[in-house]
């Protein structure tokens, strides 16, 4: 076995020498090399996303000229930075592979070579940052084919771009390329094994099942269990979660004009903050845990004093949270209510 | 039941129940009046008329109802709308409000009341509201005594999300929907509670009026299998259920698909499958339970097995089915609007003129501050209170409330669903709460006052039951209502057993001290006087204006702006009756209702492709416009242009939608052409495709002569292009204050008298056939 290894590697090694060959000792001009060999290096990168160096860069983009028979999409990135999970680097590195994949998946012929997918890491390749005046990440440039200048703006890949993940990114492929991306085909959350191994658990356990519900030994059975179930929902419900999670609003905001104050509350109806949903969802809901606390719970206790100390931190947690939540949609929404006082007492 | 049964069944007892009942119905039509007179102020502040866009179609085919009997109004094909197609209303709608109206028109009438179609119309929400709240009162009282029926009745008759959508002149289906609502569920309960077939039967029949009244009955039909479900793994299940459930789903699903605008849907789309599913599941349940009460438990184990087994077979068999049929049809069989109700990001993706709504947008937590007020304080005491002790009528609306927050927290329109839960639950805390501190202080008091002058042993006994006895009343009542119905012994014991023990809990003094109770007492109060200011505001405020009519408070007085009523009056009034009018779809209801004339398209957004071609018209250069609305027979095309009033929704602020919905259809439309940077701006910056296309150019034609300048007050900005004419088109009318622009299509020019010119010219200065301009119109 270690021979066969041994041979199957020295033939990749021979036949990897033969290309290089090959590409070097061809006209360095001709852009059909050009566009082999950056085939030739998606074909042996996963999901087609060519990792490129200075160079690269300099091979593939500034040597060439321009009208190039391809464009290249470009991702910069920078592994220092994939701790920084609001920059969502890494997410967006995923979405740009399956962008790639799509795109070699749905395109063969002549339209496959016409675009490339590469990226760029910053520590290895810092020239090149600076040959594209990128200074600030994530970062998604398209270099067309007619590009001359690399510091050239034009082919930037907006947010909005890439709000929406792969789709938009897609989207702006096809837009700015004319060339056809197709829907995106993301791996399915759960492979067949996967599927077919719960499947055979959930049809051997439910006999089981079956049997507690009979004898009503379920956790189902523990009001506790509903009852903190439906707290949650209504909790996790007027705390606006729903929308946080529909127009993926961050938990808070740098504030502009302080980077080092986060802003927690946003002014203006039409929108909020997660934590700022949190907070509000907290108070709407604390006031009525502790009304319930006093009548269902505090009524049974014997002991007088306990009693009303303990209505007095409810009366004043209750009253200080709705005032508080007046208080604050009153700023949020410029929200001001008048009674109707009979005109003689005015 | 023992403390209630010593009392002496002397007179005292006697007198105070019958003063009760009196004083609860005197609470009653109270509340009745309430919420009748709370809805008003949009009569009051403005005028007796119909309100935005849907009423007027209501109000129309309400009008063809009552002129034309129900038979002609079923088979009733409407040429005037959605022209060429044409849309059959009889089959189309929602018939329980108009049918509702009509009912109530024609018994006035026979009756000697002469009132005009649009009174009734415009009354009909707010006296439906009066029923939904004596209809809260029914369920809570199911749910948790008469009590907390009438606080929650009172809530409800005053919450600020149902008061939107039923002041006076807001006729539309949920006006007489949530009643339905809130009576099909207090029949669910009820016939839960008693397990009698006579309320079951009821039960159906109010369904029916659902399904007849409004889309979301799917709500209901969803929402009892899930409790019926949830009290089957619960292990709750008991012959009421089944009589509570059955019956429903067979008569309610038949009666259902009489409705023509439902019809086979009520066994063919995804919304219905649960109910027939749970529906299985509930008569396998059934045959368990009979084989376990004819069996002796040894038998019964190996009965378990096989009916298990064959239970499952059966299960599997017929999910196997419903996943194919399910797969069969691309959306999977549910609609777009349920289906971004399950995948809230659904609807952004891929139908655009669902998420282009803005009341299917998510709400905010302010929303529900606005909407449910204070009660969003109440609910979890409420919810705290249901469980203690969990009966099978108040696990429903522990259910009810949990599904309709996780809905309305997906698409604030649905807020109005989560209003009569928010409002039973708030009822019931508030009812408990109000009964612990009063409670309280009751006994304190007379306690203190027989410390006095009596020994206090002897009297221990007596102020606890004082202090029990609002509970042990309502107790007492729901104990009554289920021994009074004939049921087997069975059933009855698991009801007595319960009350008997929290008697005897109770005998313990249940009191909290005198001073915190008055002072807790006090902020309740005052959280519920800061409830009753604030709805009284928002129906005043904020819900009130009918937005066909504008007002506008400045400092020298009170400004109206009557420019929709205008140019519909000039529509009908000017124009032939035969003529097309093109708007977006926004205007369809109100153009065919107030000047009679036939539109593209209206707000029953059936057809995306038409829609979508009238927003390609508007999104395109004048020329193209002129081609595909004359192409529709179009002869007027009317805009609504805020810029010089500073009244937001008008087309320029919706006219992002009519690109992308165009767009969507037609891909030559691009989002990308008409946004700068993203930004969407019609000042200088704005992209040429934006300012040469035709909602621009009607909007902001002749606008520089209003002021010199130009300045959009709806944008804050100096427009883009401001001189400039028109080649297709002509201005024929704009209203006062320029809200409303109508333009007509300008005639294509005779080509033979064109060629015949031609010809002169030819013949006078032997200039060439090629140097002439192509274009008939120049």
């Amino acid at each position: 076995m270690a021979i066969d290894k041994k041979l199957l590697s020295l033939l990749l090694l021979v036949s990897s020498l033969s290309s290089i060959a090959s590409a070097s000792f061809s006209d360095p001009d001709s852009d059909s090399d050009l566009t082999n060999e950056l085939a030739s290096l998606r074909s042996n990168s996963e999901s087609g996303v060519i990792h490129l160096d200075d160079h690269g860069i300099s091979k593939f983009l500034i040597s060439s000229p321009t009208p190039r028979p391809y464009s290249i999409l470009v991702f910069f990135d920078a592994t220092q930075l994939h701790s920084k999970t609001e920059l969502r680097l890494q997410e967006l590195r995923r979405e740009f592979g399956l962008v790639s994949a799509t795109f070699l998946a749905n395109n063969n012929g002549s339209d496959l070579n016409k675009l490339f997918f590469c990226e760029i890491e910053f520590s290895r390749s810092q020239s090149s940052f600076q040959r594209f005046g990128v200074n600030a990440l994530p970062h998604i440039r398209l270099v067309t084919a007619s590009t001359a200048k690399l510091s050239d703006e034009s082919g930037q890949m907006d947010q909005s771009d890439f709000a929406r993940l792969a789709e938009s990114m897609a989207e702006f492929v096809e837009q700015r390329t004319k060339l056809t991306v197709g829907p995106i085909q993301r791996p399915p959350f759960l492979s067949k094994a996967q599927i077919s191994v719960i499947v055979a658990m959930i049809v051997i356990a439910t006999p089981f099942v079956i049997k507690r519900i009979l004898r009503g030994e379920t956790l189902l059975h523990d009001h506790r269990l509903w009852l903190s179930g439906a707290i949650f929902i209504y909790f996790f419900s007027v705390a606006g979660t729903m929308h946080n999670i529909i127009r993926k609003m961050p938990m808070f905001l740098q504030d502009r004009n302080d980077p080092n104050k986060l802003v927690f509350f946003y002014q203006g109806s039409g929108m909020q903050l997660g934590a700022e949903g949190f907070a509000v969802g907290f108070l709407y809901t604390v006031v009525g845990l502790l009304l319930a606390f006093v009548t269902n719970v505090l009524v049974r206790v014997r002991n007088l004093n306990v009693q009303r100390l303990v209505m007095l931190v409810a009366l004043v947690v209750s009253s200080w949270a709705v005032k508080q939540v007046v208080y604050l949609d009153n700023w949020k929404t410029g929200y001001g209510i008048h009674p109707y006082w009979p005109s003689s007492w005015q | 039941m023992a403390a209630v049964e010593s009392l002496p069944p002397g007179t005292p007892s006697a007198m105070r129940n019958a003063f009760g009942t009196v004083l609860s119905a005197l609470i009653l039509v109270l509340i009745g009046v309430l919420a009748f007179s709370i809805r008003l102020f949009s009569v009051i502040k403005y005028e007796s008329v119909i309100h935005e866009f849907d009423p007027y179609f209501n109000y129309r085919v309400t009008q063809f109802l009552s002129k034309n009997g129900i038979y002609e109004f079923w088979n009733w094909f409407d040429d005037r709308t959605w022209y060429p197609l044409g849309r059959v209303i009889g089959g189309t709608v929602y018939p329980g409000l108009t049918l509702t109206a009509g009912t109530i028109w024609w018994v006035l009438n026979a009756i000697n009341i002469p009132l005009s179609v649009e009174t009734v119309c415009v009354f009909t929400a707010p006296v439906f509201s009066a029923f939904a709240s004596w209809a809260t009162y029914l369920l809570t009282k199911e749910v948790k005594g008469s009590g907390a029926g009438l606080a929650a009745a009172a809530l409800l008759a005053m919450v600020p999300s149902y008061i939107s959508r039923s002041v006076a002149g807001s006729y539309d289906n949920e006006a007489v929907a949530i009643f339905a609502l809130i009576f099909t569920f207090y029949l669910y309960i009820k016939t839960l509670n008693t397990g009698s077939l006579f309320y079951a039967t009821l039960n159906a029949i109010a369904y029916f009026y659902m399904v007849c009244s409004w889309g979301g009955y799917t709500f209901i039909i969803n929402l009892i299998p899930m409790h019926v479900l949830l009290c089957i793994v619960t292990g709750r299940y008991s012959p009421r259920l089944y009589i509570a459930y059955a019956p429903l789903v067979v008569l309610g699903t038949l009666l259902a698909a009489l409705v023509p605008v439902v019809g086979f849907n009520a066994v063919l789309t995804s919304e219905h499958f649960a109910s027939f599913l749970v529906f299985i599941i509930i008569h396998v349940v059934a045959l368990v339970y009979y084989i376990k009460g004819i069996l002796t438990p040894k038998m019964f184990k190996v009965a378990v097995t096989l009916v298990v087994s064959i239970g499952l077979v059966v299960c599997l068999i017929v999910v196997a089915v419903l996943v194919a049929l399910v797969a069969s049809s691309p959306t999977g069989g549910w609609s777009g609007r349920s289906l971004s109700l399950l995948d809230p990001t659904y609807a952004s993706k891929y139908i655009p003129i669902i998420a282009s709504v803005s009341e299917h947008q998510p709400p905010t937590w302010p929303s529900y501050f606005m909407d449910i007020n204070v009660l969003a304080f109440l609910v979890p005491a409420g919810i705290i209170a249901c469980f203690s002790p969990l009966s099978d009528a108040s696990s429903f609306v522990v259910l009810y409330i949990v599904m309709s927050v996780y809905f309305s927290g997906v698409m604030v329109r649905l807020m109005l669903v989560l209003a009569p839960a928010a409002c039973i639950m708030s009822g019931i805390a508030l009812s408990q709460a109000f009964d612990v501190f009063t409670g309280s202080i009751k006994y304190q008091l007379s306690s203190k006052s027989k410390d006095d002058a009596e020994d206090n042993t002897s009297t221990k006994n007596a102020p606890k039951d004082d202090a029990s006895s609002g509970k042990a009343d309502k107790g007492e009542e729901v104990a009554k209502e289920r021994l009074s119905k004939k049921g087997k012994k069975k059933e009855r014991e698991p009801a007595e057993k319960p009350s008997v023990k929290s008697k005897i809990v109770k005998k313990k003094a249940l009191v909290l001290p005198l001073e915190a109770s008055i002072v807790a007492l006090l902020l309740l109060i005052m959280l519920g006087a800061f409830y009753v200011i604030h709805c009284v505001w928002a129906a005043a405020e904020a819900y009130s204006a009918p937005s066909i009519v504008l007002t506008s408070q400045s400092h020298d007085g009170l400004h109206v702006f009557d420019d929709f009523r205008e140019s519909y009056a000039w529509l009908s009034h000017n124009t032939d009756v035969d003529d097309k009018v093109a708007s977006w779809w926004d205007y369809g209801y109100q153009t065919t209702a107030m000047a009679n004339r036939t539109v593209i398209v209206d707000n029953n957004t059936w057809n995306n492709t038409h829609i979508a071609t009238v927003g390609t018209a508007m999104s395109s250069p004048e020329k193209a416009a002129w081609e595909i609305f004359n192409s529709l027979d179009v002869k007027y095309v009317l805009v609504v242009f805020g810029g010089v009033i500073g009244y937001p929704s008008d087309d320029i602020n919706k006219f992002l939608w009519m690109v992308r919905i165009g767009g969507g259809e037609f891909p030559h439309i691009k989002e990308a052409d008409y946004l700068r940077d993203g930004q969407y701006r019609i000042d200088s910056e704005a992209t040429p495709t934006m300012l040469n296309c035709l909602m621009y150019k009607l909007c902001y034609y002749r606008f520089v002569e209003t002021d010199g300048k130009g300045y959009d007050r709806v944008r804050r900005t100096e427009i883009g292009k401001k001189h400039f004419k028109l080649t297709h088109f002509e201005e024929v009318f704009t209203s006062h204050h320029w809200m409303v622009r109508i333009y007509k299509l300008k005639p294509q020019k005779n080509r033979i008298r064109g060629r015949v010119k031609k010809l002169k010219q030819k013949t006078s200065s032997g200039v060439s056939s090629k140097s002439v301009k192509k274009n008939p119109w120049m």
